[in-house]
C-alpha cells in the first residue's frame, strides 16, 4: 500500500485552513486515505473531526496512507497541501 | 492531558442546555455570551472579530453533528470552554453537510500559546466516540455535561 512520511509546515500545523484543504482533498480522493502520527494510530483523513484530534503541529512527522484507485496522486496532493506555507495555499 | 481542570475551563455557568438559536452566527454568538456573561471576556466584540477571522479561514463545523468555534484573543481573560447544544441541528458548512448538534467554543487568553489547540484536539477526540455524543446530547443536568467531559478528555 502506497504510504509516504511528511513533515507538516504550515506555521499553525494541521489546523484550520491546509487541514480544511487537506480532508476535502482526501474526501474527494477515490483511495481510502488514512493519516496519523509516525509512532501512531492511523485516522480516517476524510474526517475533519479525526484530523482535528490528531492535533498535528508545524514540523512534526505525519505518516499517509492509500488504499485504492489514484493513490499515489491522492498522496502527490495531500503531500503538497502538507508542505506549502499557509499563506501560499 | 489539558494544562487547566474542566471545572475551571468549563464551568457550569458556561454550559447551557436550552436550544440557541438556529443561526450559526446567532448561536456563536450566543456561546460566546456564556462566557462573557460569567465575567471573562473584556471586549465582546474584539473576542468575535476573532471568531470571525478564524471562522473565514475555514468552517468549524467539524462533522459527524459537532461545531467547535474557537479563537486565541486578548479579550478574553482565561482558557474558557461553553458548551450549547440543538436538537434541531445548525447549519455550520460542514463538510459532510451534518448539521451541528453539539457546539463547543474555545476561548484563549493571546498569550496562550498553542493551549487552544491542544484544547481542540483533545475535545475532538473526546468526540469521536459515540458514547460521549449520546452522553452530552441526552444530558439532562449541567453537572452530567462537564463530567462527561472531564472523563473523557483525561
Amino acid at each position: 500500500m502506497p504510504e509516504r512520511v511528511v513533515t507538516v509546515v504550515p506555521e499553525d500545523g494541521l489546523h484550520a485552513r491546509p487541514a480544511s484543504k487537506f480532508v476535502e482533498t482526501a474526501s474527494e480522493s477515490d483511495a481510502e486515505v488514512r493519516v496519523g502520527r509516525v509512532d501512531g494510530d492511523p485516522v480516517n483523513a476524510a474526517s475533519m473531526l479525526a484530523v482535528t484530534g490528531l492535533g498535528v503541529a508545524a514540523g512534526e512527522d505525519i505518516r499517509l496512507t492509500a488504499e485504492g484507485d489514484n493513490a499515489e496522486a491522492a498522496l502527490d496532493e495531500l503531500e503538497r497541501i502538507l508542505t506549502t506555507p499557509e499563506d501560499e495555499l | 492531558m489539558l494544562k487547566d481542570d474542566i471545572d475551571t475551563l468549563l464551568p457550569l455557568a458556561q454550559i447551557s442546555l436550552a436550544d440557541p438559536p438556529a443561526d450559526k452566527w446567532a448561536a456563536i454568538e450566543h456561546l460566546l455570551d456564556l462566557i462573557a456573561d460569567n465575567g471573562r471576556v473584556t471586549d465582546r466584540e474584539a473576542a468575535l472579530e476573532a471568531l470571525r477571522e478564524r471562522e473565514a479561514e475555514a468552517t468549524t463545523g467539524v462533522g459527524m453533528g459537532i461545531g467547535i468555534p474557537h479563537a486565541k484573543t486578548a479579550a478574553v481573560t482565561r482558557p474558557s470552554l461553553a458548551f450549547t447544544r440543538s436538537s434541531e441541528g445548525i447549519d455550520f458548512d460542514a463538510m459532510d453537510d451534518e448539521p451541528a448538534h453539539l457546539l463547543f467554543m474555545i476561548l484563549v487568553p493571546a498569550d496562550g500559546g498553542e493551549e487552544h489547540l491542544g484544547i481542540l484536539s483533545a475535545l475532538s477526540r473526546a468526540l469521536m466516540h459515540d458514547g460521549v455524543r449520546e452522553t452530552l446530547r441526552s444530558a439532562e443536568t449541567e453537572s452530567t455535561v462537564q463530567d462527561a467531559v472531564r472523563e473523557a478528555v483525561n
